[in-house]
């Protein structure tokens, strides 16, 4: 025993390997132990803390769905001018409401109904009502499932965004994106696993907690794809420091490490270190490539709507989008900015303008995936976290007139994955106020997303103070069938 | 597949049975006591009427028979049972093969015991000869210095000790060159590098005691003890946050704690002074908590380390028992571990599988902290500090807090009137006849309206919703008013000038109006001198909105009124002004003497509470009562009554910090000792410094460390002395460079035949680029440094300051607070400093007994490309270039030297030169913007950036 190293004095090897290069965290190398090391050590107590990786994961059955990308319309589209329409409220635009009505903002409250000032029509074989501000969305509407029941309750765009992006009202849990990545992995080393694209106008409601990990280790925190450069931080260093400089100082670097390791030649952690460099510039160079639209052709940009002024920005970063799930990113999720759909007033205007902003790419994300074979596995997910009043807000003219928050019962779609392809599900009253038929709870949505990844939703599970936490946190959700292909 | 199961690799070593040697205490009890008696023979727990615990139990078995048959070894129904995997039941929970193994040869050997075992097995603990014997229970007996031929090498005894554990013909490398001397001084000691003129000095000192000088200089330095604080607060789990929920409550006082610690190491406070303090401070000081001296804060500071396990008991939506039980666990984790260094804690619910830790133990353990940590009548954090006030602060803070009041007094009194008028001119919007219906309904308390009342309220929310906190969504309101009242305004005044002007002309003598007319249709320039006098004398038909009220004052005045009332709704705006009442109350507040609080534990005078076993851990299932004792392994500790008369408190704490540091404890001073050891070599001489039990690692120089512990004690508990000790000696001052590699490669280095290379810790990293770009802030003590997310979630050094729909606003300056050194960084459980994070920082749960250390991709991007990186590496260009100018060989020399601690060789200066002007047109070719000047500076930043993120700055050797 005296007279040999112990394992610990060899900067192991395996450090090395376990590089899950985006976590801002480092992580860990449990999973690539030895096996038999594994089965033979006795249940140590735990007084090293458990260790993660981003190494991919056996899901509990075959999985339909291995990515997703998440369109996130932050501030609360309104479900009742785009894709749920209801007749009774242009026959009582107008009049007084005949139900209750829970305001959010109660000074500009109003309990005047507000009709439709859009026509609706139906499209494709399942004859799904859409609204004429989203023509391109009609023409993909026998590949998406608009869900019409959605629910969160509490109405607040802080609340909800947590309900719909990290399963509980409160703050501080772990994003959607982190429990997949936690719960299968990474398909790939080279790309960060969990994505979050941010609008060049600002970031959503709630700020960073959008993609955070909550308390699950950082490793699963998303990492922002920024709207300008350097687009990931620390993946590219300032112009000046830019592809030969940065190839000069990597070759001197070298240099200045194999000098210092000439020393210690029996220290593998120096000679690691020396490789990771050269490690971390091939993934620089992939996360460039994934960045880089400008390969893709000028029909496929077109599809996006990056031909056009209103829907070049959303368009690029839908397309960048599906060119990391190409490359084995797990979750994408492309914010709008803040409160960008929260049409408290002039909603005629401003509804059209974040149609005309949106609708074009996120339609063409669809027929995209779908031409190159990608939609059946990846989920398309499109919806805020609310839904607006069948109310006026702002009773101030029409050019001024609004609706507030509604999370009682509201509007998303989604496609591919294995959600079902055309129609509708689940229904709101006359007057598209709360959700009544077959109600879809976001923790309901969450069962039946971790289902089509092939998990459990009650098994995907992180110990945490001596309790086993989840993403549904003990509600009731459920798989809804109904929404299954 | 998703749980994750905890496996951590020890590596066991190959034992080779001689199926004659094997025992029943020796071989198999061990496997039998982890997996079986849970079930099998502790606390009364007899399944199937079995009992393993004895060899004779076994032989008479359980309800289907006796548990083996040497007979007929094969059809032992012990083996039968863990073969078919039936036994311990769980497809987790199997025997390995070689146990099994174990088991059969056992039996097969006769099923021998070691020696006759016990007649009598009482209620208490029954340990094995095996378990009495393990090494880390044995009193220590400081060992004699072994002797050896006289050798060079041979400085102190530590190295005779080392040395004798190698073979012979192997021994240390030679002695290090004095710049790595230095370093790995400076590093050790005061977790910085030495700036360049240290260095000269020391390496142009020839005396022979140039290097114990250096090390009491390093000892004497303020930096010593916030670098070996720092090591403490590890074991301590020492966090500015107070973890367990999502909420994470910041601990806006523990950075006392912080600031005891390094001034106890910076003073040498004997380490068993240091203990005591920690377990006990409060039972050492007079009551009441009032006009304190500087000793009794002190010392009640010191009862920090109890109060450092994450507590979640002043947050809402807990279950209040399971977090404080959780606390208390906790607690008792970071105390078994940092001072016992045993994993008591896995006794808490069993008796330990491996260690002799009964159950009854880690309660009796556990009574010891009821007292001060008493879960049925538990304090909450906040409920837990104790103020620094003194007498005179309360009276003045008094005198303070009365004129808030009234100014909050006015306040409410302005809110009332807020919200009158605002309900006035809602009710103006509302048909007249509801009017006063609508007011009483608004005035009325909710559970007196009835149902007309409600209905009406419903049918108007905006009366109905009229509050306080409402107002400003009113104000928006108003500001709405008053643009479409200013927007009337300007359409009625453009009337009223018409009218006027017409109203003139038609005061105007018929005869001369067909002249005005005239004139009136020729622009003003064009008219004739007749036109000019007629309509000066007739002014009123040229009348303006600024001359209306010389014609028409009653359409003026009409005009004036709106105008004011706009601007009466733009500027009286309720909830701005309610702000500035309550700004104005802060304001006032904030002028009170700062108030400062201690962390601290304390007990309730005069309650005993009972401690009891809980079943599997269960704090719903309490059973036997147990005392307050050490480990039964340990004699028990009788010296601990339950509730010493002579204190206020129940004095168990004082009473058992006696007890752990009379000099006789077989635990502490090795687990102290093996701690000092570890962070000057990266290694301990038990590789597993919070676990001397069976699954830790053996000491790997059992007598060097029972003699360190000796000399621990034997020096007054003086940690400085033990630095100065190992300091001095061979081993530590030898070369890292391997004098000659065996031929086998590293499996046959002995230990310590080199000094071994260390990367350095995330905080070291982070405090040794702040010095050598010369910015590191070297304030002492403090608050904690705050820390905050940033645009994309990574979390950075500042102060955050976010909207109620956290977007950032204005940043917060800090003043020079973000160049302090990392120990004084917040230690947010829930937001660990990014760069912290990468290089490894350890999370506190509870506590960080040993530190690792890893090599991944995200520290060779942050070094490549981060802000911290190239941040750094340009502050560090541009002190080059002020302390040298502009000469690149100057730069680039003493760049190398502030970084590296020492000069370069021409070789390498040559070539460093030569990559700063490789890099000038590249910089210039890639950034166009750049000025020659500037491009200049950016090589020099990239060479810096080079230096700091190479091996030679990031490791010491």
């Amino acid at each position: 025993m005296l007279n040999h190293l112990p394992e610990q004095w060899l900067q192991s090897r395996r450090d090395f390997c376990r590089s899950g290069a985006f976590g801002l965290a480092p992580i860990a190398l449990a999973w690539l132990l030895k096996q038999d090391d594994v089965l033979a050590a006795p249940v140590k107590p735990n007084i090293h803390g458990q260790e993660f990786s981003l190494a991919r994961r056996a899901t509990d059955f075959e999985p339909q769905a291995t990515a997703m990308i998440s369109l996130f319309m932050q501030g609360g589209p309104s479900q009742v001018d785009l894709l749920d329409p209801k007749p009774e409220l242009n026959r009582l635009d107008g009049q007084k409401f005949p139900g209750t009505i829970k305001y959010d903002n109660a000074a500009q409250a109003s309990s005047r109904v507000l009709g439709s000032p859009w026509k609706f029509r139906k499209y494709g074989e399942c004859g799904t009502d859409v609204s004429e501000l989203l023509p391109g969305i009609a023409e993909v509407v026998d590949d998406i499932l608009v869900v019409r029941s959605m629910h969160t309750g509490v109405n607040n765009h802080g609340q909800s965004i947590h309900s719909m992006n990290s399963g509980r009202t409160q703050r501080g849990r772990p994003s959607l994106g982190s429990w997949l990545t936690y719960g299968l992995g990474a398909e790939t080393q080279n790309l960060p696993a969990f994505v979050a694209l941010t609008d060049p106008r600002g970031i959503p409601v709630e700020g960073v907690l959008n993609w955070s990990n909550g308390w699950l280790p950082s490793l699963f925190q998303g990492t922002v794809v920024r709207p300008q450069e350097p687009r990931i931080l620390n993946l590219e260093p300032p112009a000046s420091r830019r592809g030969p400089v940065q190839e000069v100082y990597l070759k001197y670097l070298r240099r200045l490490n194999e000098q210092h390791q000439a020393d210690h030649p029996q220290n593998s952690d120096l000679a690691a270190r020396i490789s990771n460099y050269e490690l971390a510039a091939r993934m620089q160079t992939a996360a460039h490539e994934a960045l880089d639209i400008s390969k893709e052709t000028k029909a496929t940009q077109e599809m996006y709507g990056i031909d056009q002024k209103d829907s070049q920005e959303y368009g690029t970063r839908c397309l960048i989008a599906r060119r990391l799930i190409e490359r084995g990113v797990r979750f994408a999720q492309v914010f709008t900015n803040n409160q960008y759909w929260d049409h408290h007033g002039s909603i005629r205007t401003a509804l059209p303008a974040a149609c005309r902003k949106t609708e074009r790419p996120a339609a063409g994300l669809v027929k995209d995936l779908k031409q190159r074979g990608l939609l059946d596995s990846t989920v398309v997910h499109w919806g805020g976290e609310m839904g607006r009043l069948p109310v006026i807000q702002n009773d101030a003219g029409p050019g001024k007139v609004g609706r507030d928050h509604n999370t009682y019962g509201f509007t998303m779609w989604l496609a591919g994955g294995g959600f079902k392809r055309g129609g509708t599900y689940g229904a709101t009253d006359e007057f598209g106020h709360h959700a009544v038929t077959d109600v879809v709870n976001h923790y309901d949505y969450h069962a039946t997303l971790l289902h089509l990844f092939g998990i459990q939703p009650e098994q995907l599970v992180y110990k945490r103070n001596g309790r086993e936490e989840s993403l549904l946190d003990g509600q009731p959700g459920r798989i809804v069938e109904g929404l299954l292909a | 597949m998703l749980r994750y199961s905890l496996t951590v690799l020890i590596v066991l070593l190959p034992i080779v049975l001689s199926a004659a040697g094997i025992t029943f205490e020796g071989h198999v009890r061990p496997i039998l006591k982890a997996h079986c008696f849970q079930c099998h023979g502790e606390a009364g727990e007899k399944q199937s009427g079995l009992d393993l615990r004895l060899r004779r139990f076994m032989a008479k078995g359980g309800e289907s028979g006796p548990a083996f048959d040497v007979n007929a070894p094969a059809e032992s129904l012990l083996l039968e049972r863990v073969r078919s995997g039936e036994m311990p039941p769980g497809d987790d929970k199997q025997l390995s093969e070689a146990d099994i193994r174990t088991i059969d040869a056992w039996i097969r050997s006769g099923a021998k015991t070691a020696r006759p075992e016990p007649d009598e097995v009482g209620d208490g603990p029954l340990f094995t000869e095996e378990e009495r014997n393990y090494w880390a229970f044995q009193p220590v007996h400081r060992p004699a210095v072994p002797r050896r031929p006289v050798s060079s090498r041979e400085r102190t005894p530590i190295d005779a000790f080392i040395l004798n554990a190698m073979t012979p013909g192997n021994g240390f490398a030679g002695d290090a060159d004095p710049f790595r001397l230095i370093r790995r001084a400076w590093f050790d000691l005061a977790g910085l590098p030495p700036s360049p003129a240290a260095v000269a000095a020391f390496v142009d000192d020839r005396s022979p005691a140039a290097w114990e000088r250096l090390i009491d200089q390093l000892l004497a330095s303020p930096s010593y003890g916030e670098r070996w604080g720092r090591h403490w607060l590890d074991v301590a789990g020492y966090a500015d946050s107070e973890g367990y929920t999502d909420e994470d409550r910041v601990r806006s006082h523990a950075f006392r704690y912080r600031d005891y610690v390094i001034r106890a190491f910076n003073s040498d406070k004997p380490f068993d002074e240091f203990i005591r303090e920690q377990l006990a401070g409060d039972e050492m000081v007079p009551l009441p908590h009032k006009n304190m001296t500087a000793d009794t804060i002190e010392k009640l500071t010191a009862t920090g380390f109890l109060r450092m396990a994450s507590d979640g008991t002043a947050s809402s939506g807990i279950d209040q028992s399971v977090a404080r039980n959780q606390v208390i666990a906790d607690t008792l984790q970071i105390v078994g571990t940092s001072l016992l260094g045993l994993t008591v804690n896995c006794a808490q619910c069993h008796d330990h599988r491996y260690d002799p830790i009964p159950q009854t133990d880690y309660y009796r353990l556990r009574a010891i902290f009821e007292p001060g940590l008493d879960w049925k009548n538990w304090k909450a954090p906040p409920a837990r500090q104790i103020s620094l006030y003194t007498d005179a602060d309360i009276e003045l803070a008094k005198k303070i807090e009365i004129e808030a009041v009234t100014v909050e007094q006015e306040r409410l009194q302005k809110a009332d009137s807020y919200i009158t008028r605002t309900l006035e001119e809602e009710l103006l919007l509302v048909p007249e006849g509801l009017r006063e219906a609508l007011r009483t309904a608004f005035r009325s308390a909710e559970k007196d309206r009835n149902d007309d009342q409600k209905a009406l309220l419903k049918e108007y929310p905006s009366v109905a919703s009229i509050s306080v906190g409402s107002l400003y969504l009113y104000d928006r309101r108003r500001d709405e008013r008053a643009g479409k009242l200013d927007a009337e305004r300007s359409v009625k005044e453009m009337r009223f000038v018409a009218e006027t002007a017409k109203q003139e002309l038609d005061k105007v003598p018929a005869e001369e109006r067909k002249a005005i007319e005239a004139a009136l249709n020729i622009a003003s320039d064009k008219r004739n001198e007749t036109q000019q006098t007629l309509l000066k004398k007739y002014s009123g038909v040229l009348v303006t909105a600024a001359t209306l009220s010389q014609f028409n004052p009653q359409a003026a005045a009409e005009l004036e009124q709106d105008r004011n009332t706009a601007s009466e709704l733009r500027s009286s705006k309720a909830a701005v002004d309610l702000k500035s009442y309550a700004d104005l109350a802060a304001e006032i507040r904030g002028t009170k003497p700062g108030e400062g609080f201690v962390r601290t534990l304390t007990e309730a005078a005069g309650v005993v509470p009972a401690t009891f076993v809980f079943f599997r851990g269960d704090h719903e299932q309490p059973k036997d009562k147990v005392q307050p004792g050490d480990l039964s392994i340990l004699g028990g500790g009788k010296s601990i009554a339950e509730n010493d008369a002579s204190l206020p408190s129940t004095g168990r704490r004082l009473a058992f910090a006696k007890h752990l540091t009379d000099g006789r404890h077989p635990l502490v001073a090795r687990v102290v000792a093996n701690r000092i050891w570890l962070h000057h070599f990266g290694h301990g001489l038990v590789e597993s410094p919070g676990d001397f039990g069976v699954l830790g690692e053996r000491p790997t120089h059992p007598q060097l460390l029972d003699w360190l512990a000796s000399e621990l004690v034997d020096s007054g508990w003086s940690v400085k002395h033990l630095h100065r000790l190992i300091m001095t000696s061979t081993v530590y001052q030898q070369s890292s460079i391997a004098m000659a590699q065996a031929e086998n490669g590293a499996s046959l280095t002995p230990l310590y035949s080199s000094f071994p290379v260390r990367r350095l810790e995330s905080e070291v990293i982070r405090d040794a680029v702040l010095a050598v770009t010369g910015r590191l802030n070297s304030k002492l003590y403090g608050e904690a440094v705050p820390v905050m997310e940033d645009e994309v979630g990574r979390v950075v050094i500042g102060q955050e300051n976010l909207d109620g729909e956290r977007k950032p606003t204005k940043t917060i300056a800090l003043n020079g607070e973000e160049f302090r050194r990392s120990v004084y960084v917040q230690v947010r459980r829930s937001r660990t400093l990014s760069m912290f994070e990468t290089f490894d920082a350890p999370t506190m749960s509870p506590n960080c007994d040993r530190r690792s250390f890893s090599t991944v991709t995200p520290q060779s991007l942050l070094m490549m490309n981060s802000d911290f990186s190239i941040e750094h590496s340009n502050q560090l260009a541009r002190r080059v270039i002020d302390e040298v100018g502009e000469d690149v060989r100057l730069q680039v020399g003493f760049a190398w030297q502030l970084v590296f601690a020492r000069a370069p060789t021409v070789d390498e200066l040559n070539e460093a030169v030569d990559f700063v002007y490789s890099q000038r047109p590249l910089i210039a070719a890639a950034d166009s913007t750049l000025k020659t000047d500037d491009a200049s500076r950016e090589a020099l930043g990239v060479f810096c950036q080079a230096l700091l993120s190479s091996s030679r700055f990031l490791y010491v050797d």
